[in-house]
């Protein structure tokens, strides 16, 4: 193990993307990964009001979105692709349903890390405009983990939540 | 020539958390299907080591253990022994029989399933027999929060490691584990808005952070495995711990302990080969323990 503790000053950091997004499958891939094999034909609904209150009354969590972008497999499972509001920005992910209507696996796709509100506030990151001095490092590119922040999974847990309600509600017997 | 191999990660929501796999060294399909399986160890240990679940092996226990013998999955069993081995040696500051305390405090949620603890019941009132079996001297409730995302870390890298993968990163929600030749940067702490950004170059270890601030404001919201408090000291708020250990079961539990006892724990540190970076508003940074 080694190991190096450095408090780097604000100044040698380059702060040119406000967040860096992680994008780890398109939805082409999740789509193999999560059905190796199956085939898919869209099936994207638009919620009626009706339909979205008895969601929300279903699940406990409100609906943002009344677009479902839903995909049947020909394995008789749906996948389903959303996003959820994390901390301070949208989560997109996949959700894989069995053909009993079943959780299958639940893939993040996309991750974006904050900075957190000062760092992300271009007023106050101008400060530092100008006094970089020597080697810089890039948050996001360089550093690419964050520890000690408060980092739930409820939100996605959530949007599941939400969409088996959706599921039963608008693409059961589709 | 060997052609270069992509950097594969993913990301689940597991452990109440996010958790990231980031593997280097294999295929693009070898890859995924580590993954795969690294993912689903992690949430088998989920499922047995929650104290929300009512089948796990954690409810099992704290709804039964009192009355009769348990058995439970040897990987349990495992993490029952180092949590029962650091809750003696730290003399209580990590303690795996604080649940109904933090129960109490809205940490956890309230279980009606769940017999009346023994206000008095400490950890060691909890009895490790053979065949992966464990008895309660008392009622009382254990909660492996505060250990088993390390251990579950752990697994996973070593999983990993045994498919080929030449480098490693899996990061549960800021709980991480690196291993192979690169050396990986972590940010502690974004909430502390200091002068200054802090950084820990780690190649071949693990890192585990823990903060009174944010443990003291997550109460009341379900965040699936929480921080451990002991209950005989009171932890500091506006307190931020980091611990560098080489597995991330230790860093994970080391925390507790370093946040209830702060530079005292020099010695236990040293005994996992750990050391710890602590902030508080009167000291700012320090380091506690040997450089590693």
């Amino acid at each position: 193990m080694r190991a190096r503790f450095i408090l780097y000053p604000y100044s040698a950091l380059s702060l040119i993307q406000p967040a860096h997004a992680e994008i780890y499958l398109s939805i082409e891939q999740a789509q193999k990964l999560m059905f190796p094999g199956a085939v898919f034909t869209q099936t994207f609904v638009t919620l009626s009001e009706t339909q979205v209150s008895a969601i929300e009354h279903d699940s406990g969590v409100d609906v943002r979105d009344s677009k479902v972008r839903a995909w049947r497999t020909s394995t008789g499972g749906w996948f389903i692709a959303d996003e959820v509001m994390g901390k301070h920005e949208f989560i997109p992910f996949a959700l894989a349903l069995d053909a009993d209507g079943r959780v299958k696996g639940v893939e993040i796709l996309e991750y974006r890390e904050s900075y957190g509100g000062k760092i992300r506030n271009p007023a106050w990151r101008a400060q530092f405009v100008g006094k970089t001095h020597g080697a810089t490092l890039e948050l996001g590119q360089d550093i690419k983990n964050i520890s000690g922040a408060t980092l739930s999974s409820k939100h996605i847990t959530d949007g599941v939540k939400r969409l088996l309600a959706t599921y039963a509600v608008a693409l059961a017997g589709h | 020539m060997l052609s270069p191999l992509p950097v594969i990660e993913r990301a689940k929501p597991l452990l109440g958390t996010i958790v990231r796999i980031r593997v280097a060294g294999l295929s693009p399909d070898a890859a995924h299907r580590a993954i795969d399986s690294a993912f689903a160890e992690i949430g088998t240990i989920h499922h047995l080591m929650s104290f929300h679940e009512d089948d796990s092996d954690v409810s099992r226990l704290n709804r039964d253990a009192h009355a009769n013998p348990i058995e439970i999955n040897a990987r349990t069993h495992a993490v029952l022994a180092q949590a029962l081995t650091l809750s003696s040696i730290t003399a209580g500051a990590f303690d795996v029989a604080v649940a109904a305390e933090l129960v109490e405090r809205d940490v956890l949620p309230r279980r009606s399933d769940l017999p009346a603890t023994d206000g008095d019941a400490p950890w060691t009132d909890i009895v490790l027999l053979d065949k992966s079996q464990v008895r309660f001297r008392k009622p009382l409730w254990i909660d492996l929060g505060g250990i088993a995302k390390g251990y579950a870390v752990d697994c996973a890298v070593d999983f990993l490691l045994e498919t080929g993968a030449t480098q490693v990163c899996v990061n549960a929600g800021g709980d991480l584990r690196v291993a192979g030749p690169d050396i990986e940067r972590v940010r502690l702490a974004p909430e502390f808005n200091g002068l200054s950004i802090p950084v820990v170059e780690l190649s071949n270890g693990s890192l585990a952070s823990s903060s009174g601030t944010m443990a003291a404001r997550r109460c009341g919201t379900a965040t699936g495995m929480p921080h451990v408090a002991p209950r005989n000291a009171t932890p500091t708020l506006d307190q931020f711990v980091s611990v560098i250990a080489p597995r991330c079961i230790h860093a994970d539990a080391l925390t507790k302990a370093v946040m209830a006892k702060g530079a005292r724990t020099h010695a236990l540190l040293a005994r996992f080969g750990a050391r710890a970076i602590v902030h508080n508003l009167t000291h700012g940074w320090r380091e506690i323990g040997r450089p590693v």
